[in-house]
């Protein structure tokens, strides 16, 4: 067992202060490697020390893999916590940790690589006897993709093997669209990703997104921390998650843990990760999406009920502790909702909203949790995401929950820059979220009327 | 890959004169390790600081007081760690060199060799200075301006940072 005495913060935002607090609650040190945007941030004020790595562009920062681990060993760090995004899944920042003597807090190489690859991925789960979405394998030429489709049936999704959170899917609805759709995509993807390889999946019009947060220590334990519901989605990215999910069968809920463990173990996985499940809610079946092999933007909603701290497990295991639970000792309770606050126009088509906080006033009070990085004073950059921090909320039922969301985002008082908390604020009023009767195509047939025509 | 006797040498030298406690050196199919042993706390390590070199503000203590949940207000003086800042109050008009990039400061292109460049040296827009360092990377550095060297704001084997100054150059008429 190798001690983490000091750890390198590889990223921004509301999970760079969310790792630096598991850091102090733990006794450690923190370095934040920040851009030159990033200097005088508050995390970079929490840390104990910050080194510059770059210029405002991630590319020439955040996801340097050589500046982020030269940084890791010149302030003398012994592990690098990834968060998310950036290169919190990329192989290369593991490799090149386990290269030089640093702890990635993370998995391995190997299992980032066989999830990253989401054609490998499927492929993997099916051999382990969990259903996958229907669908191809490679397409490699048009002709093959026009075959395939009319075999799995229209809908169908596009997506890109290298893709993920939401990033190169297009559905198509019709065989007529399927060429151009496939061209944008192919295109779409190796702009994105840097590499065009296509695959397709059915579509299934009825859908909710269930998740199933897994943690795992190098001793081979390995535990399930139930499910996050994140249907409410607006173009495949998430907006409002929960925990536990409303409407789910008691007995479908033990098969999608069951199933999650079951991947996690086969591939011999560490530390946290989030399997992803699609349910089928007119047949009643599941399927697995990808698996995400970091901690996610949404955990809190299963701290919140577990009351296990997810970033403070994920450092303990590195360092080769065994987990601090075991799965029968987890006994989750109440109900907890995540809003995404963003600083974005609503109004406008989302459009992103940098400029200076004037104004930050978060809601308080009990069964409350805001996570964030912002302030008054504190100019969001036009570099990064629009995400401003995460309000959750907890209830002993889901009405309950409901409920405190609804006083919460009135009481969640931002100005100098445009945010999601109106359009959220109004979301949660309706009586199909409040009866839990939501879909992930739900969020766009409500709130985004399309423009023109489809 | 052909090391000679002197090859091995240099790189010794290299991890001993660096903040590192172990190199790892690949060339094809030949690997090799060399550790630092003894007492982990070198003289060169144990001069680090918590904070980088150079501070404008009085330096903050290397480990903030435990807080309370929330967080204090963010009102702490701007500039905490601003890494292009002029990090002292300049004299007349110098001008600064700064780092374009994170990594290890060198001053020489070898251990043995002597500096590029010493205080008092004139340098121009083509005059090697420095040497960074990222994963085994070396990039020469420039000076990209004309002057005399009037002060090296790094010690040799440093981690720098990006914006971070390295060399102050009094103007010099040409």
């Amino acid at each position: 067992m190798s001690a983490i005495n000091r750890v390198l913060v590889a990223n921004r935002g509301e999970i760079a202060v969310r790792v630096i607090r598991a850091c102090r609650a733990l006794g450690l040190e923190s370095v934040l490697a920040a851009s030159e945007a990033d200097v005088d941030t508050l995390p970079a004020r929490m840390a104990d020390r910050v080194v510059c790595i770059g210029p405002a562009q991630p590319a020439a920062s955040y996801l340097n893999v050589s500046t982020i681990v030269q940084a890791a060993l010149g302030s003398r760090s012994d592990a690098i916590h990834p968060g998310y995004g950036f290169l919190s899944e990329q192989p290369a920042l593991a490799e090149a940790c386990r290269d030089n003597g640093i702890i990635f807090i993370g998995p391995g190489p190997r299992q980032i690589s066989t999830m990253g690859d989401k054609l490998a991925a499927r492929q993997a789960v099916a051999k382990l006897g969990v259903p996958v979405v229907p669908g191809s394998g490679l397409i490699d030429q048009f002709s093959k993709a026009s075959y395939l489709a009319e075999e799995v049936g229209y809908p169908v999704l596009l997506k890109a093997a290298a893709g993920g959170g939401g990033k190169g899917m297009k559905v198509v609805h019709r065989p007529a669209d399927l060429q151009s759709v496939f061209r944008e995509a192919t295109a779409e993807s190796r702009s994105a990703f840097g590499d065009d390889r296509l695959y397709l999946e059915s579509f299934i019009p009825n859908a909710r997104h269930i998740e199933v947060q897994v943690l795992a220590d190098q001793h081979g334990n390995y535990v399930h921390l139930y499910e996050r519901d994140c249907s409410v989605q607006r173009r495949y990215q998430k907006l409002i998650e929960e925990s536990p999910s409303p409407r789910l069968p008691g007995e479908l809920r033990e098969t999608l843990c069951r199933a999650a463990l079951r991947i996690t173990e086969a591939i011999e996985y560490e530390n946290a990760g989030t399997v992803e499940f699609i349910l089928d809610q007119d047949k009643g079946t599941f399927c697995f999406l990808e698996m995400n092999t970091r901690i996610q933007v949404e955990h809190p909603v299963t701290e919140m009920i577990t009351g296990i701290d997810l970033v403070q497990e994920q450092i303990r295991v590195a360092q080769g502790e065994p987990l601090s639970f075991t799965q029968w000792q987890l006994a989750p309770g109440g109900h907890a909702i995540e809003c995404r606050i963003n600083a974005e126009k609503a109004g406008d088509d989302f459009r992103p909203s940098p400029g200076t906080i004037s104004r930050w006033r978060p809601p308080e009070g009990p069964g409350i949790r805001v996570d964030s990085h912002c302030h008054e004073g504190y100019t969001v950059p036009p570099y990064y995401d629009s995400l401003l921090g995460k309000l959750i909320v907890v209830g002993d039922t889901r009405m309950e929950a409901v409920a405190r969301l609804q006083q919460a985002l009135g009481d969640f008082h931002v100005e100098g820059v445009d945010t999601t908390i109106p359009f959220l604020a109004s979301l949660v009023e309706r009586a199909d979220f409040i009866a839990g009767k939501v879909d992930t195509r739900w969020l766009e047939r409500v709130a985004a009327p399309p423009l023109r025509g489809g | 890959m052909d090391l000679n006797e002197d090859d091995v040498i240099q790189i010794i030298r290299y991890l001993d004169e660096s903040n590192f406690n172990e190199l790892q050196l690949r060339l094809g199919d030949l690997k090799i390790v060399v550790t630092r042993t003894g007492s982990p706390a070198s003289p060169l390590g144990a001069g680090e600081s918590p904070v980088p070199a150079a501070s404008p503000a009085p330096p903050a203590p290397p480990l903030p007081p435990p807080q309370p949940a929330r967080e204090a207000p963010p009102i702490a003086p701007a500039g905490q760690t601003q890494p292009d800042g002029e990090n002292e109050p300049v004299g007349g008009q110098r001008i600064a060199i700064s780092s374009p990039m994170l990594g290890t400061f060198y001053r020489a292109p070898a251990p043995d060799e002597p500096p590029f460049v010493e205080v008092g040296s004139l340098v121009d827009e083509d005059t090697t200075v420095c040497i960074i360092e990222v994963m085994k990377l070396f990039s020469t550095i420039k000076a990209e301006k004309r002057g005399r060297v009037a002060r090296i704001s790094v010690e040799d084997g440093q981690l720098v940072e990006y914006g971070q100054v390295l060399f102050l150059l009094e103007p010099e008429e040409s």
